[in-house]
């Protein structure tokens, strides 16, 4: 705050105000930014975050299909949720969703990122084509996902040798194979984005420093980007979990959580309970369990990643 | 900070409060007197169709003081997003509906209007339509929707070339012919019968037909009113064997899991002449004909669900969407004028306009326009079929409420692909 502008601060005048004149910033006389900045945004949050999720926690001790008014009925659905095994298994699917992810996702997009940081020829044009999965609606992708992968007339019935007889949505493992590949082509383009962008910050005189001291491309990439990458990774993990346990569009449109209840992930099975069983309170129940967990894994990933102390990448330079 | 941050904050906390406040007021009054002057409001379901709804609104505008407006709401999440508004000052006035449990708890919440004293005024509201179809609105007696659109009986269709190429004469009319068919198809490299799996709800009709079938549509009846003894009775039993047996006979082939019927995955199979029958509704018609008219014209076929020998239900049940409804919130503002406007349903110009885009209404004028349908024959073979069930079940997933959908497909769709036993069938159905 004005502390920090202290040493710049001039006497102030003998009865005057206590005006704060910071030198050298244009004259302006507006201080650090305090609590009214930050109002239309904390009303916003507010109004769109705290309040419903205020309306979810008390639904979710209710009994409510939209008709009539909720009707109170303690932990019922609580103790139900416990006790439902498509429940537990969509926690059990979600992990694993956001573990699979997390596996195929960041090597890619940081070894494309750090690829498109550069300046080699034709870069600028690939990489153009790499991003346009990420202006596509989920929505879309999945469409067009299902009709390539149908058995019959689309890319399966091509390739017996790899698909068999093309049932590929009607397994399991084939059905999560299929949501996380196309996880992967749709969010890999967004989180090399951000390695692009974190690898042009690395200051050039490292990699000067490293060649004279004869490290080669690889020890280079290992000794120098990835741990200056650190931030990028944290960040880009945190999105990847928060992404992952929301993910729906793409499991409504693909599998609608089928084969039977195989991808039947936890946000699916939420809009499952409230929206197709009509069924407010169990529905607010799992929304409930899907915030805590995310803000717990949130929590702990920046904990352990030492991201809360924020030590920039750059000490030292 | 300083004086003028805390009067800032002040202000500021103030003016939140207050618009809080202002928004649980607006949140306040509902029923007649909060809705619109000289308007009705009608949702439907947003297709193709609406063109027609349009048309019979402009005609009742034209002539009322009462304005109707059509409300179109797209078709998916038709259900979804009536529920959600149905209990609020902006529901519609006029919805359209599938009869049965898509009304029930709106019946039961006390939200819809019954039409037996209109009827006792004008008979024609009820005796102008098909009574098989009448009734599948009727909840405790009393009637709650007016038939709006087409009848849609579910029946077997067949590539007739894919047929005859492999030496079958006619399509089956016994269970024990389709299980030969099947055998003969599937020896030639042919999926004997294409089934949108992934969708669910084309899985569902061989169920409904099997066990009408098998047991008759006593059963089903019995269950949704609350006897779920009914799926462990012997009956039940032998209805899943059947369909055990016929899966198993590789009838759908072995991805019927991952095909659908709504990406234009199955029908292009009986198209294409990879596979020789598709059990649908009958829109399967319309399906064929906007891809390919030349196939819907000549090479498809049609034809009944084959009888069952030994089983109770008599042969010429059918199942399916009987038709689609409308019905009237209890709270409308104008219940004369909606009464008015729901008489049309019956006018020469609905049938002909319906008949006009391939539906087939189910009033008793009907047949007289049939000439004038787009294949004659299709339509009066489907009104034939109507006019003569002894009894037309409603789709299972329509006749119980839209809570239990979910739990109905995913029964019919993991007994159909193994991951379920008949025990675990039966309990899935029991759990309703």
């Amino acid at each position: 705050m004005t502390t920090t502008l202290a040493p710049r601060r001039r006497p102030a005048r003998p009865g005057g105000t206590n005006e704060v004149r910071p030198a050298g910033r244009g004259g302006s006389s507006v201080g650090r930014p305090g609590f009214v900045w930050a109002l239309p945004a904390s009303i916003f949050f507010a109004l769109f975050a705290l309040v419903p999720l205020l309306a979810v926690a008390v639904l979710s001790f209710t009994s409510w299909s939209g008709l009539g008014d909720p009707k109170f009925v303690g932990l019922k659905n609580w103790e139900a949720l416990f006790d439902d095994p498509v429940m537990l298994q969509s926690l059990w699917l979600s992990l694993l969703f956001i573990v699979l992810g997390i596996v195929t996702q960041t090597p890619l997009s940081i070894l494309l990122g750090v690829w498109a940081a550069g300046n080699q020829r034709n870069r600028a044009i690939l990489s153009a084509i790499y991003f346009v999965p990420l202006l596509l609606s989920s929505a879309a992708i999945s469409v067009l996902w299902r009709a390539l992968l149908d058995p019959n007339f689309g890319i399966p019935g091509q390739l017996s040798w790899l698909f068999g007889d093309g049932n590929v949505l009607g397994t399991q493992t084939g059905a999560i194979a299929v949501l996380i590949f196309v996880g992967m082509w749709q969010f890999t383009p967004f989180h090399t984005l951000i390695y692009q962008g974190a690898a042009r910050q690395i200051p050039s005189v490292l990699y000067q420093a490293a060649s004279i001291d004869g490290a080669g491309t690889v020890r280079q990439f290992f000794s120098i980007t990835l741990p200056q990458l650190k931030n990028s990774i944290v960040t880009s993990v945190i999105l990847m979990v928060v992404g992952g346990l929301t993910t729906f569009e793409t499991v409504l449109i693909l599998t609608n959580g089928g084969p039977g209840t195989s991808t039947t992930i936890t946000a699916f099975h939420m809009y499952q309970e409230a929206f197709r069983r009509f069924d407010f309170g169990t529905g607010s129940a799992i929304a409930l369990v899907l915030v805590v967990i995310s803000t717990a894994i949130s929590f702990a990933v920046v904990r352990l990643s030492g991201y809360d102390k924020m030590r920039s990448s750059l000490e030292g330079l | 900070m300083n004086q003028h941050g805390w009067l800032a904050r002040s202000l500021a906390g103030g003016a939140a409060l207050a618009l809080g406040l202002t928004m649980a007021g607006c949140s306040g009054g509902s029923g007649a007197a909060s809705r619109p002057e000289n308007e009705i409001h009608v949702a439907v379901y947003g297709d193709a169709g609406n063109t027609v709804e349009q048309k019979m609104i402009d005609t009742f505008n034209a002539t009322s003081d009462v304005k109707v407006v059509l409300d179109k709401i797209p078709g998916a999440e038709y259900q979804s997003k009536l529920q959600t508004i149905i209990d609020t000052p902006t529901a519609p006035d006029i919805f359209f509906n599938w009869g049965g449990g898509s009304i029930k708890n709106f019946v039961e919440a006390d939200l819809v209007l019954p039409l037996d004293d209109f009827i006792k005024e004008d008979p024609q509201l009820k005796d102008a339509f098909l009574p098989s179809v009448f009734e599948t609105a009727v909840i405790d007696d009393k009637a709650y929707g007016i038939p709006m659109r087409g009848t849609q009986p579910v029946m077997l269709f067949n590539n007739s070339k894919v047929l005859a190429d492999a030496g079958i004469a006619n399509p089956p009319e016994t269970w024990d012919e389709l299980l030969d068919d099947v055998k003969i198809l599937k020896d030639k490299g042919i999926t004997p019968i294409a089934l949108g799996g992934a969708d669910r709800w084309p899985t569902l009709m061989w169920v409904e037909y099997v066990y009408d079938r098998v047991a008759g549509e006593g059963l089903f009846q019995k269950a949704l009113e609350g006897d779920t003894s009914v799926w462990e009775s012997e009956e039940s039993r032998k209805a899943l064997g059947m369909l055990r047996e016929l899966v198993d006979a590789g009838a759908f082939g072995t991805n019927f899991d991952s095909v659908k019927f709504t990406d234009g995955g199955s029908p292009a199979l009986l198209a294409s002449g990879k596979a020789g029958f598709e059990l649908m509704g009958s829109w399967e018609y319309a399906t064929q004909q906007s891809s390919d008219p030349q196939f819907a014209a000549e090479v498809l076929g049609y034809s009944e669900f084959p009888k069952i020998e030994g089983g109770l239900g008599d042969e010429d049940n059918l199942v399916g969407n009987t038709n689609n409804f409308y019905s009237i919130h209890k709270n409308t503002r104008y219940p004369e004028a909606a009464r008015d406007f729901l008489k049309l349903m019956y006018s020469d110009q609905f049938v002909q306009e319906q008949v006009g885009i391939g539906n087939l209404p189910t009033t008793t004028n009907t047949e007289k326009f049939l000439d004038n349908a787009a294949d004659p024959e299709y339509a009066k073979y489907q009104f034939n079929l109507v006019k003569e069930a002894p009894s037309f079940q409603l789709s299972w997933d329509q006749a119980y409420p839209p809570e239990a959908t979910v739990t109905i497909h995913t029964a019919v769709a993991q007994f159909f692909s193994g991951q379920i036993d008949e025990a675990g069938f039966i309990k899935a159905m029991q759990s309703l």
